[in-house]
Parts: C-alpha cells; sequence; structure tokens
C-alpha cells in the first residue's frame, strides 16, 4: 500500500514536471539555411539570436497596421511579398491619410549583408531601419512612445513578447529586435541563376540568357556586383535630376558636395518583379532603364566614373540583358509561405 | 536654468528662454593624486534640465584614496550610435535619436527668441553627429577634490551646465537651429566642452 502511494506520488510529480515544462517552453532557435559560397553576414547574430517565437512576432509586426497613426498601414502595406517586398506599381511610398514620400520603396531580401539602409544610405543599422517609416508622417506617422503603449496594452502582444524574450515587457528595442529577426529571414538566392552557378543537373542558361549574362558581366557587374548583384555603395548613374523632386540625394546625410545625386545601387535580384526603378521609381518599364544608360544620361560633377561614358546597350544586348535578369527573379522567395502576410485579429 | 518663463540675454544681446534642454553624459571617471584612473560607470545618462535630479549622479563602492579630478564624455560613444536598437536612456522613444541619419542627438536645446527668424521665433539646436569629421562628443575633465578613507566610499556629484558658454558667439538671428551632424554642430560642441561646473 505504502508502495502503491509512493509510486502514484511519483508519477504525479513527474506529471507536474511535464506539464510545467510544456507551459513554460523556452524560445527555440532558428538556424538560417545559407548557401556556403556567401561571406559572413554584417548583421550580428550573437545580439539578436534568431528564434522561432522572435521571427513569428516580427512577422506579426511586419503585417500590424497598429504601427501607424490611424491604423491604417503596416509595413507589409507598402513591402509586398510578391514585389520582393517592394511596393507594386507606385513610383513613390505613400502612407497614412493619402501622404506621398519623395522617394521609391525599396525591396528588402538580404539585408543581413547591408551596412547601411535608404537610397541614400542615411540609416546605419537593420534594427534601427524600421524606426524611420514608423515615425516619418508621410509613411506611418506614428510616434515611438505611443507605438509601445499602444502595443504594451494589447494582450496578443504581451504574450508574444513573452514567448520571444521570456518576459512581458513590451519595449522598442525588442520590437526592433523581433522585427529584425523576420527582416533577417528575407532571403534570395534560389533563382534559375543560382541553380545554374550551383550546377544544379539539368539547369541550363538558354543562348539568350547566356548572351544577357555576358552584357551584364561585361557591362553592369562592377557596380551590380555578384552574388547580391550590388556592391552596396552609392553613386551618381547619370539619372537627371528632377527640380520639382529637388533630391540631392546622399549629400543630404553627410553635407558634402561630393555626394550631390549620389544613390544607392539597387540588387538586380528579382528586378523584373519590382518595378518601378530609381529612388523616385521614374521608371516603370525596364527598357526605359537601359534607355537611360544607353542615351539619356545627364553627365553632372558628381557623375559616377564607371558611367561617364554611359552603357551602350544594342537592341539585341538589351533583350538578352532582359532574359539574363528574368532568371534572378526566385520564385521560392516571393511565395515563401513563411513569409506571406499574416492576419491580424485584435 | 529655468525653463519656460524666465528670459535670458545672450552675448549677442538676444533675449531667449529655454523650453527643454536634454544631454547625455557618460564614461564617468575619477583620476587619484597618483594618476590612477577609476572608471565610474560604463552608463549612458540622459540629463534633462526640467529635472534636478538629472543632474546628480551617486557612484557607489569607490575604492580608498585621494581623488582630485572626475573625467566624462557629454555625449553617446560612437559604437552605440551605429550598433542597432538600444535600451533604457539610449531608447529612441527618448527623442534623442535621429531615424533618418541614424545616430543620437547628444544635446537638444529648445526654446524661443524674438531675434529668430524661424516660424514662431522658434530656436532649435539639436547637435549629434559621431562620425569624422563632424564629431560632437567631448571629454570634459573638472577638479574635483575628495577623499576616501575606506573601500565603499558614495561619491555624490552634483553638475552645473552653463547656458551662456554653450551659446558662446551664437547670434540667433543668424543661426536659430541645427539639426545635422556639420559645422554648426561642431562649433556648439566646442562650447559645451566648457560649459559644466562642479557644484558640490
Amino acid at each position: 500500500m505504502a508502495h502503491k502511494a509512493i509510486y502514484l506520488l511519483f508519477a504525479f510529480c513527474l506529471w507536474l514536471l511535464i506539464i510545467g515544462k510544456a507551459g513554460k517552453p523556452g524560445p527555440e532557435y532558428y538556424t538560417l539555411k545559407l548557401p556556403d559560397s556567401l561571406p559572413k553576414p554584417v548583421y550580428d547574430f550573437s545580439k539578436n539570436p534568431l528564434t522561432k517565437e522572435g521571427i513569428a512576432l516580427g512577422r506579426y509586426l511586419f503585417y500590424d497596421s497598429k504601427l501607424s497613426r490611424d491604423s491604417s498601414v503596416s509595413c507589409g502595406f507598402c513591402h509586398q511579398q510578391f514585389a520582393a517586398f517592394g511596393h507594386f506599381d507606385h513610383a513613390l511610398s505613400h502612407g497614412i491619410m493619402g501622404r506621398v514620400t519623395s522617394r521609391s520603396v525599396p525591396t528588402l531580401f538580404n539585408l543581413i549583408w547591408q551596412k547601411d539602409f535608404m537610397w541614400d544610405g542615411g540609416v546605419n543599422h537593420l534594427e534601427v531601419q524600421p524606426i524611420s517609416p514608423i515615425t516619418n508622417e508621410d509613411e506611418m506617422g506614428m510616434d515611438l512612445k505611443e507605438l509601445i503603449t499602444r502595443l504594451q496594452g494589447n494582450k496578443t502582444y504581451k504574450r508574444m513578447f513573452k514567448e520571444a524574450f521570456g518576459t512581458e515587457e513590451v519595449n522598442s528595442q525588442r520590437m526592433l529586435k523581433a522585427l529584425s529577426q523576420f527582416m533577417a529571414t528575407m532571403i534570395s538566392f534560389e533563382s534559375k541563376y543560382d541553380s545554374v552557378m550551383r550546377r544544379e543537373p539539368g539547369v541550363t542558361f538558354t543562348a539568350e540568357e547566356q548572351g544577357g549574362y555576358k552584357t551584364f558581366q561585361q557591362k553592369c557587374a562592377s557596380c551590380h556586383k555578384e552574388p547580391f548583384f550590388t556592391d552596396f555603395s552609392m553613386r551618381n548613374n547619370g539619372l537627371p535630376y528632377l527640380p520639382s523632386m529637388n533630391d540631392i540625394g546622399r549629400m543630404k546625410i553627410t553635407n558634402n558636395a561630393a555626394d550631390y545625386l549620389r544613390f544607392k545601387v539597387p540588387s538586380l535580384r528579382n528586378v523584373l518583379v519590382s518595378s518601378p526603378y530609381m529612388h523616385d521609381g521614374r521608371f516603370f518599364d525596364i527598357f526605359q532603364v537601359f534607355a537611360m544608360y544607353d542615351h539619356g544620361q545627364e553627365k553632372g560633377n558628381t557623375i559616377d566614373p564607371l558611367l561617364k561614358n554611359g552603357i551602350p546597350l544594342s537592341e539585341k544586348e538589351q533583350r538578352q540583358l532582359y532574359m539574363f535578369l528574368n532568371t534572378l527573379t526566385d520564385k521560392k522567395f516571393i511565395n515563401d509561405k513563411d513569409l506571406k502576410e499574416i492576419m491580424i485579429e485584435d | 536654468m529655468i525653463l519656460g518663463k524666465t528670459n535670458y540675454q545672450n552675448a549677442a544681446g538676444d533675449t531667449f528662454n529655454i523650453t527643454k534642454f536634454q544631454y547625455y553624459l557618460s564614461n564617468f571617471s575619477l583620476t587619484d593624486s597618483s594618476g590612477k584612473v577609476i572608471k565610474l560607470s560604463s552608463e549612458c545618462f540622459l540629463i534633462d534640465e526640467g529635472n534636478a535630479a538629472s543632474k546628480e549622479f551617486t557612484f557607489a563602492n569607490l575604492p580608498a584614496g585621494s581623488y582630485k579630478s572626475i573625467s566624462f564624455m557629454i555625449g553617446v560613444d560612437s559604437l552605440l550610435n551605429c550598433t542597432g536598437a538600444q535600451n533604457g536612456s539610449l531608447d529612441p522613444i527618448n527623442g534623442m535619436f535621429w531615424t533618418w541619419n541614424s545616430g543620437y542627438i547628444m544635446l537638444k536645446l529648445e526654446g524661443t527668441s524674438p531675434s529668430s527668424h524661424s516660424p514662431g521665433h522658434m530656436i532649435q539646436f539639436h547637435i549629434g553627429g559621431y562620425r569624422a569629421p563632424h564629431m560632437t562628443q567631448r571629454w570634459v575633465t573638472l577638479p574635483y577634490t575628495i577623499k576616501c578613507g575606506q573601500l565603499g566610499f558614495i561619491a555624490r556629484i552634483r553638475l552645473s551646465a552653463d547656458i551662456y558658454t554653450l551659446l558662446n558667439g551664437i547670434s540667433f538671428h543668424e543661426l536659430a537651429g541645427f539639426m545635422t551632424p556639420g559645422t554648426a554642430a561642431d562649433r556648439i560642441a566646442d562650447n559645451y566642452q566648457h560649459m559644466f561646473s562642479v557644484k558640490n
């Protein structure tokens, strides 16, 4: 009898232990799957290790329009997955109450290799990047302090912050780290181009694509450097200055005249699904971009030395370049269900 | 200094009042009579002129010794300006972080002056910049003599900032504000390097 009681007590304790553990699981670490050939990311994961719960919180925040002043605009409102997280069909990004900014929405992927952000490189770290659109009055127009108070009062966030960070405390640092975790998972290295480079069986460029790749290597690759298809630099590519926009580019950040009209070199990955092009989205068609380099530049003082003679592109080269750029579309990425918009219910 | 109502007059003859005056101090240390430096805290303090308590610093557990000066940095270490989301006094909700051109505002002074041509006669100085050539952090060393008989001594330090030194050479008629890294910010940083004194 005594033995039986001890067994029962033991079983009960074991049950408590299991329930206790199941009730309080720690966050589960998540490892990004990256091709071996890539350089080490710039983003320091040791200060913000990826967890399933952290990424889930970041995704929830990314698609939650409560991050904007009148709860009308989320990050995902402008950063649309099917457009490689750029903004389909909008030259300039727009925000709450019909307000419009002076720049186009950049695509979001492979951000963990990027040292600075925005068209003018004014933002110096992935984690502080979201503060800019959240607080800009023409975008989400939200005061950061008010936003934190708003999230603190929300049951779902209390639970999700606890799951991701161990306690219910909602603060801006945790919010920004969670958003960064989600953005860190936006990785695009699964295009046809990547398959060809990895010599995957049965995948080859067509003759047209191969011709385009050759033109790309000869005429584009020094700025749009492989494997990221950007060297992350800022340059004046000769895009004519528009007085109505009066956008001086990088000079706004540095106050240095040498930076006049210099803008970030965007990646060409997913380029054909992420029109319009240029910092002000003035070109809706990639052939307009080819034409600009061929004969439409404005060659001011700060024009990039590599581009001062333009890029002559024959009709055939343009066609083949188009075919090659098409191989940079990563369908797995733009359809990845783990990055898809989610319903925010409260 | 009294925020809000009191009118002051700078050397250029501009009358002005101050509605907000905040700044970061960090990297506090003491130097003893042999020249040895004792680090007091790695914390970054956000000082608000409207909050007297924020101008008093308490450092516990000092080693025994005879100290002759206190040193600190005005501003936030360059590294903390570019290593992502921070917390506590460095939380961007404090309104001391530039979102469009990343980096901390090391010192913020706002008010009004009839000499200012800005809307509402505002004066607005948000002084920052952590990258060469426009760096606005400044090191300060002030005489501060204390003797600590035994380990565990607690130092209480009250600092005072002189607004006239901060605005030395500034005419609000010519410069009513500055809110980016740049030469004018560097000049004001050179001024604020000399604006502090120890009160106790």
